[in-house]
């Protein structure tokens, strides 16, 4: 691993579906409070697919921000990495066009797909049309932060407090 | 309500292999669209005879936009699409300009802006379509390992006057082999054409050009978003209209517009040389889908306005064609437009003006067949319309227009057939690319235009304006997936009612209060299926429409396979 590699720091998911936008929240906070250095970007990539392949494809790590359903109790916080992604998730039941797994392969195709690891977290809600994430999530908010900036540093980018 | 995912992957109904079936068909849901939709049929013979339409996800975006900044409403909508964010930026911000009156004094430079980004959308969009989402309905990609890349060449060369070497096929093969022995045909893994199907006509070379062109389109999509984000400037959502123009201010320099321009050229040159060759050769091997899923009526607003407050500037112009009438369009009236709800998941059976909408929901069950949809019934003067690429282009071939006119009469003449033709899936599909091409060709003249502005000084792109007390106004906006629209009530300086009235409504939501189908529900009768168990039919004609059911619910399911532990807090 070069100690320069790009990074993109990708949040996703949809901002008003409450618990759903968890990782626009976290990149939109991270964005806030700390400066990054140069081969680190961070990304609000919303529900957007295609669109995405050109950041993505121009780093080589990828940190994605997520909702993620593991059946553990709400707010629980996931760590899954490139192979454990491919794994358990494959493709098959990938239902959307955006959907973040099949752009992946896009990339591969391209062969430009960067190294993955999703920190997630397991939603309250992702139902309601809200805006806000619920209560069980926002207490979690400063483990997501940490467990991403864990990576980030993993990987090789480095941060200051604002 | 709105988060309804799907546990598992598309399933159809499993059925004996029969050409003369008749039962139902479900496909549940449709992969390769933006969203959940299930469409249900009724097959009689081998035939469609009847058809649901079923929206799955709740759009409740009215609801959380009362009380706010009319200013901040195109934050909301534009996040209430997965991939169509700018469309309804700008719907929205056409809406405040029209309710407080600053479309009237609207700088040329944010005029062309604005249009500058919506024909690079257009251009994005319907290239990742016909090649990412529509292709796999017609090409068997699986097919292209068996062709012989001399040949292919030649044919390609035949084509297009882009050259097209023996070799790079060859690679694509290689390419294309070492991902099917993977195991991961992943994208591939739901397309009908796995382990062959009747309905796919391409010769093994044909197939293999095309496969070539989707991964050559995969990288060229990401220059047409580039050009998108040379204005737009917070790639991927677009902050850059305002009320009153736009904000692009770092985009005015040479540097970026010839930026820009380099960005747009790349992609013209891919869609003359690659899509519309291929366009027309899938088209000339399914003729037989010049007579299949067509409609009678088509409502265009038109887009790229030469002057913001007058509908009859745009571009792509306005119009309504009924019951394919070619000689009579008509001009569109706003005031003509009414939401059904009598078949849909709200209470009562109203049909209301937008400006007057209600969103009041309240689900009955999956299985039902009266009220089986979250969408809204859109009807003008009380018939269901078409909107998108094909009503832009017949109201446009009907209007004599001088950019569209040629290319549609050409590529009717390559393929030797009439205009009747047009008024079907394959017509949808070849007008998407004719619709394509035109803007393309366009797009020179206004960032010329915008250029020479600069240079003489002109840099103004956004007006000053008050909030009125009271006000109400609407954004027509012409996108690529056809005609949307965003109704304003503007009191006490705060959103009082907010409704959108989206293309796919029109093109697939649910029957009216008279029980009249939808466009779709129009289309899918009368639809051959020749294997009930992989109905690739209803498949190319409702992706024809590129319909989008603006769910973006996105939730990584890590429960749908080997399930694996990772929890670290």
């Amino acid at each position: 691993m070069s100690d320069n590699q790009k990074i993109l720091v990708l949040g996703v998911g949809n901002i008003l579906f409450t618990d759903e936008g968890i990782g626009v929240k976290v990149v939109t906070d991270l964005e806030k409070e700390f400066s990054f250095s140069p081969n680190v970007t961070l990304m609000d990539g919303g529900t957007l697919g295609t669109i995405l392949m050109g950041p993505i494809m121009e780093c080589e790590m990828l940190i994605v921000i997520d909702a993620v359903l593991g059946d553990d109790k709400p707010g629980s916080v996931y760590r899954l990495t490139g192979e454990d992604l491919r794994k358990s998730l494959a493709f098959k039941d990938s239902m959307h066009q955006t959907d973040l797994l099949d752009t992946l392969v896009l990339c591969d195709l391209c062969d430009s797909r960067p190294d993955c690891v999703v920190v997630g977290i397991e939603p309250f809600d992702y139902e309601t049309m809200c805006e806000h994430v619920s209560d069980t999530v926002k207490v979690q908010l400063p483990v997501m932060k940490e467990k991403v900036l864990e990576e980030v540093k993993a990987a090789g980018g480095s941060f200051n407090p604002l | 309500m709105s988060g309804c995912k799907s546990k598992s992957g598309p399933a159809v109904m499993a059925t004996p292999f029969d050409k003369n079936y008749s039962g139902p068909v479900t496909v549940d849901p449709l992969t390769r669209i933006e969203g959940h939709l299930k469409i249900e049929v009724e097959v009689e013979n081998g035939k469609v005879s009847n058809v649901w339409s079923s929206a799955q996800l709740f759009r409740g975006l009215e609801i959380i936009l009362k009380g706010r900044d009319p200013r901040d409403a195109q934050h909301f909508t534009q996040r209430s699409c997965g991939v169509c964010t700018y469309v309804h930026a700008l719907a929205s911000t056409r809406a405040v300009d029209n309710a407080v009156g600053a479309d009237k004094n609207m700088p040329t430079n944010a005029r062309i802006i604005r249009n500058l980004v919506m024909a690079s959308q257009y251009l994005h969009d319907h290239i990742v379509h016909f090649y990412h989402l529509h292709a796999l309905d017609w090409v068997d990609v699986v097919s292209g390992l068996q062709a012989d890349p001399v040949k292919a060449a030649k044919l390609a060369n035949s084509m297009s006057s882009r050259v097209t070497k023996p070799e790079d096929l060859k690679a694509v093969q290689t390419k294309l082999k070492a991902f099917v022995d993977s195991g991961q045909l992943g994208i591939f893994t739901n397309a009908y054409f796995l382990g062959g199907h009747d309905a796919y006509y391409l010769k093994p070379e044909e197939n293999l050009i095309a496969t070539a062109h989707y991964l050559e389109g995969l990288h060229l999509q990401v220059k047409a978003a580039r050009a998108m984000a040379v204005f737009g400037a917070k790639n991927p959502h677009p902050q850059f209209t305002i009320v009153g123009g736009v904000t692009c201010y770092d985009s005015l320099s040479k540097e970026r517009i010839q930026e820009f321009k380099d960005l747009y050229k790349e992609t013209k040159a891919f869609v003359d040389e690659c899509y519309i060759p291929d366009l027309l050769m899938v088209a000339s091997n399914y003729k037989d889908w010049a007579g299949i899923g067509g409609t009678s009526n088509f409502l265009s607003f038109g887009e790229f306005p030469a002057d913001e407050t007058d509908i009859n500037s745009r571009f792509i112009p306005q119009g309504v064609i009924l019951n394919r009438d070619l000689s009579n369009v008509m001009d569109f009236d706003p005031n003509s437009i009414k939401e059904d709800i009598r078949h849909s998941w709200y209470k009562g059976e109203s049909s209301l003006h937008p400006y007057e909408g209600e969103t009041d929901p309240q689900y009955t069950t999956y299985e039902d067949r009266d009220r089986y949809s979250w969408m809204k019934a859109p009807r003008y003067k009380g018939e269901s319309m078409e909107v998108g690429p094909l009503a832009h282009v017949l109201t446009a071939y009907a209007r004599g227009n001088k950019a569209f006119v040629p290319v549609v009469d050409s590529v009717l003449g390559t393929l030797g057939v009439g205009k009747d033709a047009l008024f079907s899936t394959l017509g949808r599909t070849a007008a998407r690319g004719i619709e394509t091409a035109v803007v393309a060709n366009a797009m020179e003249e206004w960032v010329d235009n915008l250029e020479d502005n600069i240079s003489s000084g002109n840099t103004e792109i956004a007006v000053d304006w008050e909030m009125p007390d009271e006000a109400e106004g609407v954004g027509f906006v012409g996108a690529p997936r056809g005609a949307l629209s965003h109704w304003i009530k503007i009191k006490g300086g705060k959103i009082e009612n907010f409704q959108l009235v989206v293309p796919s409504t029109w093109n697939i939501g649910p029957r009216c209060n008279q029980n009249k189908m939808s466009a779709v529900e129009e289309a899918l009768v009368g639809t051959p299926i020749a294997d009930p168990k992989r109905p690739v039919e209803i498949l190319r004609t409702v992706h024809s429409y590129d319909p989008c059911i603006a769910c973006g619910v996105h939730v990584i399911d890590a429960r749908t396979n080997e399930v694996h532990k990772f929890k670290v807090m």
